[in-house]
Parts: structure tokens; C-alpha cells; sequence
């Protein structure tokens, strides 16, 4: 009995973590993902320069990690809605970063000094300056929010399903940023579109998300 | 590791996720492939995805992936309304692009046809008419709540009614990602605890609608189509009203005939009498004879001829509570009335306020039943205090010696209009309802000259008048008055005396008092005097000028 349940299981764990790849195998590092862009000419064939560099870092943006692209200076449209608890100002930290490319003001080969980069993004990955129509993000996500929102789980003690809590794993200095739901270097771990972890029934979603 | 303890490792893991989900994954908007219901995708396993999206939603609030549904939608509407509905907004038209049943549930930013589902159906579908539905994106604000004092301040409401931008939407009823409670109620509804969040009726507490535990005996329609509660109390507003795809849609009636909604009950199916058995009897305040005439919003004084139950009755505060005369009882408490000089009264206080309001200054009243000397058909001018006689309605009679009364009942006693007016037979309900007599009399009282005297033919009179003190006591009056006319010439007392009153501004003390107020089409002129004429002469004594049964009273003294 305990054997066929075992195998019933197994193969729904495996249903359940069974992704779709889109040209880059999920959790397999960042060469050969989407942000490896080592294969285009402009990279010099390199794949960290395009964001980080080890000397003469750009540290505009607090707690950027040895910056070394241009950062964006767009002002943006945040997420409101009138039953939201959280308070969203201006991205900030590493959303700010990621926003660099994603907003589409600034190339993405603009890198290491360079400002008269052409290689501007598009299609899916192309958020914009208006983020009304995305997940909020630089916002501070704490327990005073959950007890508040009453939708959200408490981060400092909830299990983010990484192995600690949510305010451990997925927040930066207690505020949620696009790394939160993105591992932007393909991780063990990452599922697709860089997810920190598959969202198979909804599981990203309800790691926060008291539905 | 053995496989138990791997077994359980994964168990482990895969709790939280589920654990924490299970609102949201065993109620039927999980439309993915875990769903429960029979609407749900074939192979999609993320359940948000249905209706959110991360990145690039529109409408843009709350991550939406659903097209806006561009419907114009039919919306509520009543005269009693005092919000004002708009066409569907915020979360109530992200709700709609599936419950308007317009667009496929897969239809999303993102196709899943491969999943492909249907379009909403049956009670789900609210359809792009929503004038059967509770009103949605309507401000609820202080403002509205000092208009329509039947509503709580919204600064009181419980965390869980939500307005957005102090608008009510669907969400304000309905959680969608908690299916705890029947249709994602943010409340149960069980008590109608849900509606009474906003809801807050006028002394609904000690209502009837609201205490009884009676139960549905089994025959005729269940009156709880809708609900899966089985006592009045459990169904609360559920009784009468239906929140969506009701079928009267002003005021959200369940159904469209006024009546219904109160008979499908009061036929002794859940109430204890049947007020449905009144209507069939040949005189009644019949209820089925009008439709759509009647409106909560009309005026006191009845412009158009009709009659609903809620035209005598507030189910929101009626109650069993018996009074005295002339104080209204529970049954008819909380509606509106005409007082004693005329005026309108939004809560009566006495009984006889609430009939005032057909039979009294209303152009559609009935008329008077008798031809006599002094016509009058409005009862308030024939129950004034001022009048020379009336039956004491509105306080006590002017007569101070009536020798015939039955105690409890004395000269300065005060009776109803429901006294001598209501169903006839012993076990009957109380009140007007239908009666086999005319004028709807709970008793026989024979108008008809020559009438054989007996006690059946006056029963109504012989209620509080003794027949033996009438007839057969020694007193003049008995004697040489009432014996001689209403036994030995059978004339029925309608013949003389007017029941209701005399008003004031027609007649006097001299001629009017003890209500005499001649039936001509019994009672003539004396051709002899050329008089048609009752003159008192104090206690027990009188003159009388007239001819009946082709005798001349040129006068007859007693």
C-alpha cells in the first residue's frame, strides 16, 4: 500500500514540477539563459560585464552590487489600487537595476560607460515606464503589512518553500523587488522565466498570498 | 533514506503550498487543473492565472489578465433607491467579464485554449441585465447613509465588507479567493448576517421575519428556493428578497407578483394562519386583484385603488404584539398612515391611522353602503371626537349611559376598526383580511328591512350590546323602542343608526346623537309636518319625525 501510494506521489511530484523551457533550461546557471548575452557582438564575449564590473563601480543605487550599467533615470508609473495596504513609491534597490534594461529607455548595451547603445529591449520583456499593470514592487513587505492587508502571510514568519522565510529569502532590506519573484542569474532552483521557483499551481503566488 | 520516510519528506514539503491555499484551491474558482468543479482547465495548473497576470495587465488594477467586457449594462433600479448605481466599476467589472456570461472563463491576454473553457451558465451568469441584482459601484458614504437611515454609517462596517474608493462592488459581498461561506460570501448569510452588515431596517431585531423558528410544513412551493436554510430566522431578508436574478427587480423581491412573496408562507405552510384562505371569501381585501400599483414610495393618502399586504404591513418590523385600542398592534406596526386631523404619519401609532389612509380623504375610497339623511364616506369625519355620535374609535364614546354594554366594555371604552371589520369565523387570523359578510364584518349584521330580529341576523351588535338588556329589559328604550322596532316591525338597527358617526360639520347633538342617522330607503319625510327629524329629549326620551312601513310619526314621542 505504502509503495503505490509512494509511486502516486512521485509521479505527481513530477507532474507538478514539470516545466516548459524556452530556449534556456531552468536552474542551470547563467550561461546559456536569457541573460547571457556573451554570443552577441557587443558583449565583447563576455557575459557579467553587461551588469556587474569588479573596480570603478556605479553605487547610485544603494546597495547595487558593483554596478556596471547605465542606470535608468525614468520616472515611473506605480501599481495602486484602492485596496491595496502597501505604500509603492519609485522602484528603487535592485528593481531599479533590473529596470535599466526592462524599461526600455536605456540599451542594453549601454554598459562599462558606453551611452550610445542600439540594442534596446522588446517583445514580453519590455515592462516600460508604466508599471500600473505590474506586481508592485519597493515596497516594504513586513508584518505590520500582513496584519494590515490580512491577505498576505506575515514574511517574517512564513515559509518562503526556499528554505527560511519570505522576509530571508525573497525580500531586500524587508522591501519586495523584482528579485523576489526573479532569480535574474538562472540559480539552482529557477524555473521559468527566472522564477526563484516554479509556479506550478500557483505555488509562487501563494507563497505570499493568503488565497 | 527508506521510502516512508521519503514519502513523508514530500508530504512535508508540499503542505504549505496546499495548506495555505485551500481556500482558493477546493472552491470553484480554481479553474485549473486541480479544480474541483466541472468548469476547469484541462492541463493549466496555475489557478491566478486565470484572471491575474504579474506583468502587463489591463484594466491595470489588480494585475488583471481579463478583457474588459465593453457590455452597457442594464442597471438597478427603484423609487425608494437613494444611491446611485453607475455602470459597473473597478473589481465589479473585472468580476463581470466572466458573470456576464459575454465572455468565454479562458478568454484571457494570454490564450489557453487549449484549455479551452465555456461561457458562464445558469446562476452564475448574472447576464448584462443587472436590474435583477443587487446594485454594485454606487457610493456608500456618510452622505448616503443620513439619506437612507435604514443603512449602517459605512465608517462602522466590519473589515471584512469592503468598499473600494467607498464604492460598493462585488467584492463588497464576495471574497472570490474564499469559497468558507456559500458563493464566496465575505459574511454567511445564514440570519442574513451578511446583509445586515449595511442592512440596518428599523426594529427588524424583534421582528417576526427575523425571531421565528417556524418551518416549512411540506405543501405548496418551498418558500427557501434559494437557500439551504430551513427557518424563517435562518432565511432572514432571503425570505422575500433574492440578491441576484430576482424576479421582482425593484427591490429584489423573489417574486413578481406583490403578494406572493407573503402568501407563499401565510397560506399555513410556515405561518400559522392562512391569510391566502381570507382572500377567496367574497368580501376581502383582496391582494390579487392589483398589480404593480402598489409602490413604498406612494403617498399616505391612496391616489390609485389598491391594496398589497405591505400596504398594512412592514415585514421588516411586524410582530406579534397585541395592544389596546386605539394603539396599533404588532402586526401593523412601522407603516404609514393619515392621523386624526388629516395630516400623514410615516409610523402610525393608532390603528385607525392606517385605514384612514383608503378610507378617509382618498378619491377611491369606498362609498358609504347606506343612502341615509347625512351622507359621508370619509370614516375620519365620522369617527371626529367632536361629531354629536360615533362608535369610539379615536376615544371614548359621547353617550355616558348605554345600558346594554357587555363588560368589560363600558361607556368609556375605545374599540378597534378590526373589532366589528375583520375575517369572520371563530379561528380566522386577525384583521380585515376576507369575510363571507359585506364590508368585510367579522359577524353577521342583516341591513335588509324586514329582517326577522335574531341574535344570528345582528351578531356583529349583539358582540358588546346585550340583545336581552335591547329587547327585552324594562326600560323605555327597550320596550317601547328597540323591542318594538327591530321585533315586532323587523327593522334591522342599520335602519336608524348610522355605525360609524355623525360628522359634525353635517349634523348635531339634537338631532344626531346615539347615531341616528335615518336609512331613507326605508325611513321617509312625515308628509304631515313635512320633517324627516329625530330630536332628543334627554336620557331615554326622544321625538321622532318620519314615516316608515306606512306609518306617520307627526311626531312619535317616547
Amino acid at each position: 500500500m505504502m509503495k503505490q501510494l509512494f509511486s502516486l506521489v512521485t509521479i505527481a511530484v513530477v507532474f507538478v514540477f514539470m516545466g516548459t523551457s524556452f530556449g534556456q533550461t531552468p536552474g542551470t546557471g547563467i550561461t546559456g539563459s536569457d541573460h547571457d548575452f556573451s554570443s552577441s557582438g557587443w558583449s565583447g564575449g563576455e557575459i557579467c560585464i553587461v551588469c556587474h564590473t569588479p573596480h570603478h563601480a556605479d553605487n547610485t543605487v544603494s546597495d547595487a552590487p558593483l554596478w556596471n550599467h547605465e542606470v535608468t533615470t525614468a520616472t515611473f508609473t506605480p501599481y495602486s489600487s484602492s485596496t491595496l495596504n502597501a505604500t509603492v513609491g519609485q522602484p528603487d534597490g535592485v528593481s531599479k537595476l533590473c529596470l535599466s534594461c526592462h524599461d526600455g529607455t536605456v540599451a542594453i548595451d549601454n554598459f562599462g560607460g558606453t551611452t550610445n547603445g542600439s540594442n534596446m529591449i522588446n517583445g514580453n520583456e519590455l515592462i516600460g515606464t508604466d508599471l500600473s499593470d505590474d506586481h508592485p514592487v519597493s515596497f516594504t513587505y513586513d508584518a505590520t503589512l500582513a496584519s494590515a492587508d490580512g491577505g498576505v502571510y506575515d514574511p517574517t514568519t512564513a515559509n518562503s518553500g526556499l528554505g527560511s522565510t519570505i522576509d530571508s529569502d525573497m525580500l531586500t532590506d524587508n522591501k519586495l523587488q523584482c528579485s523576489s519573484c526573479h532569480d535574474v542569474h538562472n540559480g539552482p532552483g529557477a524555473a521559468d522565466k527566472l522564477l526563484v521557483m516554479s509556479n506550478a499551481n500557483s505555488a509562487l503566488c501563494l507563497t505570499c498570498h493568503n488565497k | 533514506m527508506n521510502r516512508k520516510k521519503l514519502f513523508l519528506t514530500l508530504i512535508f514539503i508540499l503542505c504549505p503550498i496546499f495548506l495555505l491555499a485551500q481556500g482558493l484551491i477546493n472552491s470553484k474558482h480554481n479553474l485549473s487543473v486541480s479544480g474541483q468543479s466541472l468548469a476547469k482547465s484541462g492541463g493549466e495548473s496555475d489557478m491566478c492565472r486565470f484572471c491575474h497576470t504579474t506583468h502587463i495587465s489591463r484594466p491595470k488594477p489588480a494585475q488583471w489578465r481579463r478583457n474588459d467586457t465593453g457590455q452597457n449594462y442594464i442597471l438597478y433600479n427603484s423609487s425608494t433607491i437613494q444611491a446611485l448605481p453607475g455602470q459597473p466599476t473597478g473589481s465589479s467589472l473585472l468580476c463581470l467579464s466572466c458573470h456576464d456570461g459575454t465572455i468565454a472563463l479562458s478568454s484571457s491576454e494570454t490564450s489557453l485554449a487549449a484549455n479551452s473553457l465555456s461561457m458562464m451558465r445558469n446562476k452564475a451568469n448574472l447576464t448584462t441585465d443587472l436590474s435583477d441584482d443587487h446594485p454594485i459601484s454606487f457610493t456608500y458614504n456618510s452622505t448616503l447613509a443620513l439619506r437612507n437611515t435604514e443603512l449602517t454609517d459605512p465608517a462602522f462596517l466590519p473589515h471584512s465588507i469592503e468598499l473600494e474608493n467607498q464604492k460598493v462592488q462585488c467584492t463588497s459581498c464576495h471574497d472570490p479567493h474564499n469559497q468558507t461561506y456559500d458563493y464566496f460570501l465575505s459574511v454567511s448569510y445564514q440570519y442574513s448576517e451578511l446583509c445586515i452588515q449595511c442592512h440596518q431596517m428599523d426594529n427588524w431585531n424583534f421582528s417576526a421575519h427575523k425571531i421565528s423558528n417556524a418551518t416549512w410544513k411540506g405543501f405548496g412551493r418551498s418558500p427557501w428556493f434559494h437557500t439551504p436554510y430551513k427557518t424563517v430566522e435562518e432565511n432572514g431578508c432571503e425570505n422575500c428578497h433574492n440578491p441576484h436574478g430576482a424576479e421582482s427587480h425593484d427591490r429584489l423581491l423573489n417574486f413578481i407578483r406583490e403578494e406572493d412573496n407573503c402568501l407563499i408562507c401565510h397560506n399555513g405552510s410556515v405561518a400559522s394562519t392562512d391569510i391566502r384562505a381570507m382572500q377567496n371569501k367574497p368580501f376581502a381585501h383582496n391582494v390579487y386583484t392589483y398589480n404593480q400599483i402598489h409602490d413604498p414610495a406612494e403617498e399616505n393618502i391612496v391616489r390609485i385603488k389598491h391594496v398589497e399586504c405591505s400596504d398594512c404591513h412592514n415585514p421588516h418590523s411586524s410582530k406579534k404584539l397585541r395592544t389596546r385600542p386605539p394603539l396599533a398592534e404588532g402586526s401593523i406596526k412601522d407603516v404609514k398612515g393619515v392621523d386624526t386631523n388629516g395630516n400623514p404619519v410615516e409610523k402610525i401609532r393608532f390603528q385607525y391611522e392606517l385605514c384612514y389612509r383608503c378610507h378617509s380623504e382618498s378619491a377611491v375610497k369606498p362609498g358609504s353602503p347606506t343612502s341615509r339623511q347625512i351622507e359621508q364616506s370619509n370614516v375620519r369625519l365620522e369617527f371626529d371626537l367632536g361629531n354629536p355620535s360615533y362608535h369610539p374609535i379615536e376615544g371614548s364614546g359621547k353617550n355616558t349611559n348605554v345600558p346594554s354594554l357587555i363588560l368589560p366594555r363600558t361607556e368609556s371604552s375605545i374599540i378597534y376598526c378590526t373589532n366589528c371589520h375583520s375575517s369572520d369565523g371563530v379561528r380566522s387570523p386577525a384583521g380585515p383580511h376576507g369575510s363571507i359578510y359585506p364590508h368585510i364584518l367579522k359577524f353577521r349584521y342583516e341591513t335588509t328591512d324586514f329582517t326577522p330580529e335574531s341574535y344570528q341576523s345582528y351578531e356583529l351588535c349583539y358582540q358588546c350590546h346585550n340583545r336581552g338588556i335591547i329587547l327585552n329589559s324594562m326600560e323605555t328604550y327597550s320596550q317601547k323602542i328597540h323591542r318594538k322596532h327591530i321585533v315586532d316591525e323587523n327593522t334591522p338597527c342599520n335602519v336608524c343608526h348610522d355605525p360609524h358617526g355623525i360628522s359634525s360639520a353635517q349634523g348635531n347633538a339634537l338631532n344626531h346623537s346615539y347615531l341616528i342617522n335615518f336609512d331613507i330607503r326605508v325611513v321617509s319625510e312625515d308628509p304631515v309636518t313635512g320633517k324627516l327629524e329625530f330630536n332628543t329629549l334627554g336620557k331615554f326620551t326622544g321625538s321622532c319625525y318620519l314615516r316608515c312601513h306606512g306609518k306617520n310619526h307627526s311626531p312619535e314621542t317616547y
